[in-house]
């Protein structure tokens, strides 16, 4: 893939993405050929910041879960007010990686 | 195999025991939490109740779920009744806390991932819309009549 190309992308979606992971990411998107670019162009990611004030107002609901593609846990944290109220706390603080760890694998499988 | 390939089940495989130890300690908590609170629902004033629920101390109204104990409690003393009029979601809690330790060391022990497929093939179903829609009405009439309860 062409180096401008690939630099514009991460410049537009480097946020959506775990910082170490991007190093890894411009490798394989160097590697890519043309065909596949139509493929990873149009992608849609989630943000980490507007699932974090989801999580913050409906976490208790598993909302959150439930947006980034998490529906079991969605369903764990409808069930239970949110984990006894515990895991909803605990999420307001991991449902960011969470988010970036579900784009991180959405881009592998279309690299694949 | 190639290296991406084995990244791939690597990830796979993090995932899992992620997974089933989440579960694992859940289903531990939930059994906890039920021991406690059946040391004291019975005898607590009202205004010492168990109440965990984040949404019904902060707004004073019931969730979907408000109720889920008293239903799980009942369902142990084999009141079926009781259990569906505090909150029918208890009976899935229940199924779920009973099952899901023993299949997931089934798994462990024949080092098999049976679990792991049917998780993500009901996570498959989820993005089905009639269902999504389905479970959204269940939940929500759930809701409305929790909040006419007055749980």
């Amino acid at each position: 893939m062409d180096v401008q190309k690939v630099d514009m992308f991460l410049m537009t979606n480097a946020k959506y993405f775990d910082s170490h992971e991007v190093p890894r990411i411009k490798t394989r998107l160097l590697e890519m050929d043309e065909a596949e670019w139509s493929r990873v162009q149009f992608l849609q990611f989630k943000d980490p910041t507007m699932i974090l004030i989801i999580s913050l107002f409906a976490g208790t609901l598993g909302v959150d879960r439930f947006m980034i593609g998490d529906t079991g846990m969605g369903i764990g944290k409808l069930l239970t007010c949110g984990g006894f109220g515990i895991w909803a706390v605990i999420d307001w603080f991991m449902i960011m990686g969470a988010t970036r760890e579900k784009n991180m694998s959405k881009l592998a499988q279309a690299l694949r | 195999m190639s290296l991406r390939d084995l990244e791939n089940n690597n990830l796979r495989i993090l995932t899992k025991n992620k997974l089933y130890s989440l579960l694992i300690l859940a289903c531990m908590a939930g059994f906890i939490w039920l021991f406690m609170s059946g040391q004291g629902v019975e005898k607590a004033s009202p205004e010492h109740k168990y109440e965990l629920c984040l949404i019904k101390r902060i707004t004073d109204i019931p969730c979907p779920s408000c109720g889920a104990t008293r239903s799980v409690r009942a369902l142990l003393l084999g009141d079926f009744k009781a259990a569906i009029y505090w909150n029918p979601f208890g009976i899935i809690i229940l199924l779920v806390m009973i099952i899901v330790p023993f299949w997931i060391s089934f798994d462990c022990l024949t080092k098999k991932s049976t679990f792991f497929q049917s998780y993500q093939k009901m996570e498959g179903l989820f993005q089905k819309k009639w269902i999504i829609i389905l479970t959204i009405l269940l939940v929500l009439s759930n809701w409305i009549w929790n909040i006419q309860k007055g749980l």
